[in-house]
């Protein structure tokens, strides 16, 4: 037997060299990917904001007054002399080695077009190190309040943004009308009966909530007179959302600092929308942006004022603000050339123009994001719908079982179709043969719905079969039904997987052109949308366009402005059901 | 003490918000209404007289209505402009174009109903009016612009200004020259890389009618709808030759060198001029509107194709935005004869 074993002279020697040629493999294959999107980015942000032509001065002066203190804030907030050290490190090495590297390169390899080395410094030395502090100093207490703080202005106005493009296509009137006859009703029921625990209450809720909202529908002609658009969105969103947050504050720390929260940005956005109305500006989104922003602000800071820690770090987004406004007022007094960046506020609030600097992708932002939403709640609900019944309901052996079995491939196969076939599907079908009209936002939003439903059942199946089993027969253990365990067990438990799928698949569909071009989706309209009947345009298609137009400022400037409109819009989406799913994966 | 606690506070702030609610009410009763009486204007308007000056400041601002638009992409940049401020003179009409390919537009959404005008870079052909009449899509044909269209190499090759007719039919036709040399000695025995558009387009229709004939396109090029692509890779190769729209080489004439074409009467270089003038042959070609007659009775979409053709004439637009040839005073009295015409039709 000893004869036998090769290894009767101890172990030999293994050769490592394999491993560490493999190590640095995979390390290239992901570096090579980062750098070269990386440096896509790198000069589609270049062209967006005009970097190219932004004077040395007018960098340094906001680097000074804006990322300074706020890298600055970070250090305080971490705290760490070892992380100030590097920091400083990093920022001031950075400086001479990239200066160095750029000047050398330029010398004696080629050129690097739009590009100077001041530029370079900013993406790839100042960029990274102000994110590495933006995250060493967020869970410092201190920066965790600041980000907090910040995390909930900006999200509030996306939120409030977002809310008012969807009512440029919903009905305000018939919402209005269900809202009071339906939602308004079921609510109160229900808070009626959990608070007074008649059971009967909160049963009738839902009935009732119909009842008013069939009642809606039909009253929405007869009704001749409706309050402004002003007042039912302050009626139906901003009082209850005011309320919603009052009664969680006054929960938390009684009933004035309730009051406050709700009251006082309330009243600012009441008085925000009639002052918005008199001025001209879009009135109901101006109330709804400063509602939604209001409220979670008002109670953050009620919640870090009463925890009492980290106060300092409040004064956060006044650091940011006044970085900008000395930034501004230095560039203003010195006389620096400061550029003129592409993505401004006209180019997000006006049509598309044959004029590169009128340009504007206004109409195509409406398009995508009532297109997205749409697809959203569509393909969440048919996703989970079908992969709950497929995992939970159908029997695993006998002849159902193959039948289910041959489902699953078919799914999977069809994330595999190319998406110019559901294109035709989506013109055959929903366009031509249910009559929803060609190129009409529903049209499009239930193609890409469907494009992107294979994506959302297999992520979701994952998600529900990595549920362990056990959680599964606890649950029958306790005599709960079927229906009981798949809601209060399974769907809880696999809902951060869930939402993960949904928003890869999200991130595809917003970015799909093949489609809309197939289903007769607008290249250019003038106007937003005004109902899902409406031709659309979305932001690929437009984007799309202007790079096929002769003149170089549009397929520079102007599409480099969409790229970075489309991945900003993008970016928020995924931040939003990102926090959803981490709040899901905390509450599990 | 905490449920007591909660019970106690939720029921104060919910009385508050329901006083809150109240006020709210309050303010909706005590001003700000609206009726829902809106529906549809437009149908009863008089709808201007259609040839006064076009200025625009004659803003009919009761028109109103979607107006939708598909076809050719080289016509796309004209009809978008003119949109654009047609839009802006009447805030209730909702114009939208899409680029589809003369013949992509036809097939798929004009002549099955579905679109109000299609764009055209060549007259409609036989099948796409059989597939009209089938579905009973009646239309007139309107000449929006005249384009040049362009051929092109690159800015370094200094060896070649013009080519005959002859010779770039023969870089193009089906059995085409495989080097410059086969096409005239003094050239380089170097491999000719061709760039051209796609056959969805009418720019290729119309090239292979100018300049083909019988013989046909050449399956061994780069073929596309995007004119940049076109002149990227013209750009990228001093062996390359192009052809597309005049109005690519017209924003960029330094990136690209435009050939000289010799029908006989010595080379002519592609201009607004020669084209206008009619010495630029055969390359130069109108571009075409069909507006669908039955959509001509509606007035918004009948008081937007006067102003098409109004604006064809307009300098500033056609050639200095677009890059095409704006259409003569006699050619827009012609096409507006047979608009009215149409529209009378229509509106009966």
């Amino acid at each position: 037997m000893a004869t036998d074993n090769p290894n009767a002279d101890g172990f030999g020697e293994v050769s490592r060299v394999r491993g560490i040629a493999f190590e640095y493999l995979s390390f290239g294959a992901s570096v090579f990917g980062l750098v070269a999107l990386g440096v896509l980015l790198v000069y589609v942000a270049i062209d967006a904001f005009d970097l190219a032509n932004a004077s040395p001065e007018w960098l340094l002066t906001y680097f000074l007054t804006l990322v300074g203190p706020f890298l600055a804030f970070c250090l305080y907030s971490a705290n760490d002399p070892e992380v100030t050290r590097r920091a400083l490190g990093a920022l001031g090495g950075g400086l001479v080695v990239v200066a160095a590297l750029f000047s050398a390169i330029e010398a004696f390899v080629a050129p690097i077009p739009r590009l100077n080395w001041q530029l370079a410094y900013l993406f790839v030395v100042a960029a990274p190190t102000t994110a590495y502090l933006a995250y060493v100093g967020s869970r410092g207490r201190l920066g965790a309040v600041g980000f907090g703080l910040l995390g909930r202005l900006v999200g509030g106005v996306a939120i409030g943004l977002a809310v008012g493009t969807l009512f440029l296509v919903f009905d305000a009137l018939l919402w209005f009308l269900a809202y009071t006859l339906g939602v308004l009703p079921a609510v109160g029921l229900y808070a009626f009966g959990r608070v007074r625990s008649a059971p009967r209450a909160r049963t009738a809720a839902a009935p009732v909530g119909l009842v008013g909202l069939t009642a809606a529908v039909f009253l929405r002609d007869v009704v001749a007179t409706y309050p402004s658009d002003l007042i039912i969105y302050l009626w139906t969103i901003a009082v209850p959302v005011a309320a919603a947050g009052a009664l969680l504050v006054a929960d938390r720390s009684g009933r004035t600092a309730g009051v406050l929260v709700g009251g006082l940005p309330l009243a600012v956005a009441t008085a925000g929308g009639f002052l918005a109305a008199g001025a001209g500006l879009p009135a109901p989104t101006v109330l709804l942006v400063l509602v939604l922003t209001g409220v979670p602000t008002a109670a953050y800071v009620s919640r870090v004022v009463d925890v009492g820690e980290g106060v300092v770090g409040l004064a956060l987004p006044f650091l940011l603000a006044a970085g900008v406004i000395v930034g501004a007022l230095i560039v203003e007094a010195l006389g620096v050339p400061a550029p003129d960046p592409w993505l401004d506020a006209s180019y997000l609030t006006e049509a598309p123009s044959r004029t590169p600097s009128e340009a504007g992708l206004y109409p195509a932002i409406v398009g995508s994001v009532i297109i997205i939403a749409m697809v959203a709640v569509l393909s969440f609900a048919l996703g989970v719908g079908t992969s709950v019944f497929l995992e939970e309901y159908t029997p695993e052996s006998g002849p159902l079982g193959t039948l289910t079995r041959i489902l699953q491939v078919n799914v999977a196969n069809l994330a595999a179709v190319p998406s110019v076939v559901y294109g035709l599907l989506g013109l055959g079908l929903f366009a031509n043969l249910l009559g929803l009209g060609i190129g009409t936002a529903v049209t499009a939003a239930l193609t890409l719905s469907l494009l992107i439903l294979p994506i959302t059942i297999i992520s979701a199946q994952e998600a529900i079969r990595s549920v362990p089993d056990d959680l599964r027969r606890g649950s029958d253990a306790m005599g709960a039904t079927r229906w009981q365990t798949t809601k209060n067990v399974v769907l809880p438990e696999a809902m951060p997987g869930i939402l993960t799928g949904t928003i890869l698949a999200l991130g595809r569909a917003i970015g799909e052109t093949a489609p809309l071009i197939m289903i007769g989706a607008a290249t250019t309209v003038f106007r937003a949308p005004d109902s899902l009947f409406s031709r659309f345009s979305a932001m690929p298609m437009q984007i799309y366009t202007w790079a096929g137009f002769p003149q170089a400022d549009f397929r520079y400037g102007v599409v480099a402005a969409g790229v970075i409109t489309l991945l900003i819009i993008l970016v928020g989406m995924n931040g939003s059901a990102i926090l959803l799913r981490n709040r899901a994966e905390r509450g599990s | 003490m905490a449920s007591s606690h909660d019970a106690d506070t939720a029921g104060i702030t919910r009385r508050k918000s329901l006083a809150a609610l109240a006020g709210a009410g309050a303010l909706g009763l005590a001003g700000c209404t609206q009726s829902t009486d809106g529906g549809d204007g437009g149908d009863g308007s008089d709808g201007g007289d259609g040839s006064d000056g076009g200025d625009g400041s004659d803003g009919d601002s009761s028109l109103s209505g979607p107006i939708n638009i598909a076809g050719s992409s080289t016509v796309f940049p004209l009809m978008s402009a003119v949109m654009e401020d047609f839009a802006e003179m009447h805030p209730d009409v909702d114009p939208d174009i899409s680029s589809t390919g003369s013949g992509g537009g036809f097939s798929n959404f004009f002549c099955t109903g579905d679109t109000d005008f299609n764009n055209a870079s060549r007259p409609i052909q036989p099948e796409e009016e059989a597939l009209c009449e089938e579905n009973g899509v009646e239309y007139v044909e309107l000449i929006a612009a005249t384009d040049a269209l362009t051929v092109v190499v690159n800015p370094d090759a200094d060896w070649i200004d013009s080519l005959t007719t002859e010779e770039l039919a023969q870089i193009w036709r089906s059995d085409a020259a495989e080097t410059w040399d086969e096409i005239r000695d003094e050239f380089p025995n170097e491999e000719i890389e061709r760039f051209g558009a796609a056959d969805t387009s009418g720019t290729y229709d119309y090239f292979i009618e100018a300049i083909l004939g019988e013989d046909g396109h050449t399956g061994d090029y780069q073929a596309t709808e995007q004119d940049n692509t076109i002149a990227q890779g013209v750009a990228g190769s001093e062996y390359a030759i192009g052809y597309f729209g005049f109005a690519y080489y017209f924003q960029n004439p330094d990136q690209l060198k435009a050939l000289g074409i010799d029908d006989g009467d010595g080379p002519v270089e592609p201009s607004l001029e020669t084209a206008s003038s009619g010495e630029y042959t055969p390359l130069s070609r109108p571009l075409f509107t069909y507006p669908s007659i039955e959509s001509l009775g509606e007035e918004h979409i009948a008081e937007f194709a006067r102003y098409f053709v109004e604006q064809t004439t307009n300098e500033d637009l056609v050639a200095g935005d677009v890059g095409y040839v704006p259409a003569t005073e006699e050619t827009q009295e012609e096409q507006m004869s047979i608009l009215e015409d149409a529209i009378e039709q229509a509106q009966g």
